[in-house]
């Protein structure tokens, strides 16, 4: 079974994602409410997928794929943004993010690009 | 909503959407305090961008749209710093962004349409943040990093994974997305970024895949071109597009030779620059030399019905030790080592009751901020300047009990600003300072909490409110009759107000008489304390919990009560001289110098007691409010905790005034004890 750590600053998206996401044969193995949480749950974990917000306190979401990406360069850390956010995603994405999911996402979606990309 | 099963994530978004507001109110308020909005732009922004995202998840579009503008207009302000902005009118109109998502969420979980529409919120929002655009513009000149400038950073680098792969057959692919991928652009940017690692040479089309909307609808009609030299196999790119997220379809052919790409390409695309060169290199990776360390969750969000369950069962498991170890027939067994264990399953269970009670205690934090707003909104609107102050906001109260004391604490802390506080030209008159004082305080006092609204405004005018009572019928005494406490406590008595105008906020006559009766429901009380020209202090004193009490339980004739043992002041045998008659035939008790009136519950609940003669009984000093009584009972029949039970509802209806009974709960051996109303005895 596929290991993903969630990454959001609301409770309500990580509890969302991690209901879809376990309904389709996931395991939720963390969750993390910033970046800086994010690093070290990665580092502990060592997850299959990463889903990350962006916009989040303390540290922000580009800039925690970019220390995951730079000291694992197999992670699989896929975006999930805002609509409109372009310019971040493609920071994330330089950033060594994976993929990206729009918010509001549906669940097929999200499955589908999670299949895909581990 | 016609749904009767609640979308499971439904709670859960209401929760943290209000938490959020709450939050982010608070930090507007104090930011508002300060002048300083600097430091709370970033948190709004984050908070109604996570709003917006969440509510677009479970469909509020109200919520949602309303949310983006709030967002558009603090991302617009944190780009540009030090602007010049109009800060109470901005907080205005944060607040009323505010109270209008609170308002649809309330809707959203009574499950009802509110049929509210916030375009003209939206409207406003848009139309402050386009002012504050045109204003930039006309102070100055575009800054030199204009947006389009800063998004040519976000160009592929080609230099960032080392040298890319060359050579190898041409390809070319028209990629399409699936319908509802939205951001087809950075979708496509994706693939161009990823196709990197496998391919060189890279050319695409639209070739704007930065920010433009052309391009978007250009890759949604016609798909995106793209265009590369890599030395894998056709199998092996395929499996690469496929895996691609969103990708809907595409065609993936070995292209003709470069030359003839600009005569052929498909639908006559001209992909005339290769992919865009790294204007920029990315900046290295931070750097985190310090990890902090694991973390772990632990907080967890309960229901408080689950709560209500716990306390429940624990309520039940108290009475059933009781009756276990206090079981009729152990009477007389010598059961050393079974009263050994007994009593560690006491001890056990009085934790147990203590971690259930401390998981409901929710800290006054919140209730209390709810007051900064309150203060902030009427002293603008009634033009008084008042300085709040809030002490002990980390008291803890049980969770009924917090929601009991919200609404009774806001009339409270209004009336204070509307009656109490004058105005800074009376204050000055009255040689005062200008700004008015209101501090709310919380403290732990015994087994009760105290919270205190003060402030230092006029005071009450006790001939005003006595002639005010008088008029309305509340009273026929006159002054002399009435102590100061007793004309204060006029003021709560339903229809009672001493002010001809209403203004917004209170003086509609209603209010202080539901702030008692929210208190008393509780099992509180209010006490009032006010000096002409120096202000008023009203108290209210709130039970820590409402579920259980220690009691001490006494026998009239077959009969048991229980008296909640904060209300004990002491327990003694008097004989009969030491009674004292008042020429209405009231028995009176002389203790120390002061007089206290006697009680016979027997008298009072008609029963047939043992100690008819106050020789045989005991009497237990009782007291509320700084008032006693003296109660006769046969015995004491010792101290525990009892859990209190409200009085079926047969009795209630059949006997509409009990009076002196709040409740009833059951002993340990089984039988029922009638808890007695200290508060209500002493009206009789």
């Amino acid at each position: 079974m596929k290991t993903i750590l969630v990454v959001d600053d609301a409770i309500f998206m990580r509890k969302t994602i991690r209901l879809i996401l376990e309904k389709n044969g996931y395991e939720v193995v963390g969750e993390a409410s910033n970046g800086r949480e994010a690093i070290s749950m990665y580092e502990k974990l060592q997850p299959d997928i990463v889903t990350m917000d962006l916009t989040m306190p303390d540290m922000d979401g580009i800039s925690a794929t970019r220390a995951i990406h730079s000291s694992n360069p197999d992670s699989n850390v896929v975006i999930v943004s805002a609509m409109g956010q372009d310019s971040c995603v493609r920071e994330a994405i330089m950033a060594g993010a994976r993929a990206f999911i729009v918010k509001p996402f549906q669940e097929s979606f999200i499955v589908e690009t999670l299949r895909k990309i581990s | 909503m016609s749904d009767s099963k609640r979308e499971p994530m439904l709670d859960m978004f209401i929760f943290e959407t209000l938490n959020q507001l709450e939050h982010l109110e608070q930090s507007l308020i104090s930011s508002e305090k300060s002048s300083n909005l600097d430091a709370s732009i970033n948190e709004i922004f984050r908070i109604m961008h996570t709003i917006k995202g969440s509510a677009a998840m479970m469909l509020f579009d109200n919520i949602a749209s309303l949310a983006h503008a709030a967002e558009d207009l603090f991302h617009y302000l944190r780009e540009h710093p030090g602007i010049g902005i109009d800060h109470p009118a901005l907080t205005d109109l944060v607040l009323e962004c505010v109270d209008f998502i609170k308002n649809e969420v309330a809707f959203i979980d009574s499950e009802e349409e509110s049929g509210s529409n916030p375009q003209s919120l939206i409207e406003k929002t848009s139309d402050y943040l386009a002012a504050l655009k045109g204003r930039q513009s006309e102070e100055q000149a575009p800054p030199a990093t204009s947006p389009e400038s800063e998004k040519a950073l976000f160009y592929i680098s080609s230099s960032e994974r080392g040298p890319q792969p060359e050579g190898g057959p041409r390809y070319e692919a028209v990629i399409h997305f699936s319908e509802s991928c939205q951001m087809e652009n950075v979708r496509a940017f994706l693939i161009v970024h990823n196709l990197k690692e496998i391919a060189g040479n890279i050319k695409f089309y639209p070739d704007d895949i930065a920010d433009s909307d052309a391009s978007i609808e250009l890759i949604r009609s016609e798909g995106f071109y793209i265009s590369f030299n890599s030395p894998h196999s056709q199998e092996y790119l395929d499996s690469f597009f496929q895996r691609s997220a969103c990708v809907d379809h595409f065609q993936l052919s070995p292209a003709p030779p470069e030359s003839e790409i600009d005569r052929g390409s498909p639908r006559g695309c001209r992909p005339e620059r290769p992919g865009p060169a790294a204007a920029t290199i990315p900046p290295a990776p931070e750097r985190f030399d310090s990890p902090s360390p694991s973390i772990h969750q632990s907080m967890i969000n309960v229901s408080v019905s689950k709560l209500d369950r716990l306390m429940d069962l624990v309520a039940e498991l108290v009475i059933v030790q009781a009756m276990v170890t206090q079981n009729p027939e152990l009477e007389g067994l010598n059961l050393d080592n079974f009263y050994k264990e007994a009593r560690q399953l006491k001890k056990i269970t009085n934790d147990l009751q203590d971690t259930a009670m401390a998981l409901r205690m929710v800290s006054l934090a919140n209730t209390f901020q709810k007051m900064n707003r309150l203060v902030r909104d009427m002293s603008h609107k009634i033009q008084k300047k008042v300085k709040l102050e809030l002490v002990g906001a980390d008291t803890e109260v049980d969770k009924n009990v917090i929601e009991q004391i919200s609404d009774p604490l806001m009339h409270l802390v209004r009336n204070s600003l509307d009656h109490g506080l004058e105005t800074p030209e009376e204050r000055l008159t009255a040689g005062k300072s200008p700004e008015g004082h209101l501090s709310i305080e919380a403290k732990n006092f015994g087994g009760d909490v105290w919270i205190e609204v003060k402030d230092d405004g006029r005071g009450l005018d006790k001939y005003k409110i006595l002639a005010r009572a008088q008029e309305h019928g509340l009273t026929d005494k006159s002054e002399a009759e009435l102590s100061e406490k007793e004309i204060f406590s006029f003021i709560f008595l339903p229809g009672f107000s001493t002010r001809d105008g209403v203004t917004q906020f209170s003086g509609r006559g209603v209010g202080m008489d539901v702030v008692i009766r929210n208190i008393q429901a509780i099992g509180g009380s209010v006490l009032i304390d006010s000096i002409p020209g120096q202000g008023t202090t009203i108290s209210l004193k709130i039970p820590l919990t409402l579920a259980i009490i220690d009691g001490m339980t006494i026998q009239v004739g077959r009969n048991r009560y229980t008296i909640p043992i904060n209300s004990i002041r002491e327990a003694f045998q008097i004989t009969e001289d030491e009674l004292v008659c008042d020429p209405d035939g009231h028995e009176m008790i002389f203790i120390r110098g002061k007089c206290h009136p006697l009680l016979r519950l027997y008298q009072l609940y008609h029963v047939h007691p043992a100690a008819r003669n106050i020789n045989d009984g005991i009497v237990l000093q009782l007291e509320h409010n700084g008032e006693t009584i003296c109660l006769l009972a046969d015995s004491l029949l010792g101290e525990q905790q009892v859990v209190i039970k409200p009085l079926p509802n047969y009795i209630k209806l059949q006997n509409s005034n009990i009076k002196g009974i709040s409740g009833c709960t059951l002993l340990g051996d089984g039988s029922i004890s009638l808890i007695l109303d200290v508060s209500s005895l002493l009206k009789l």
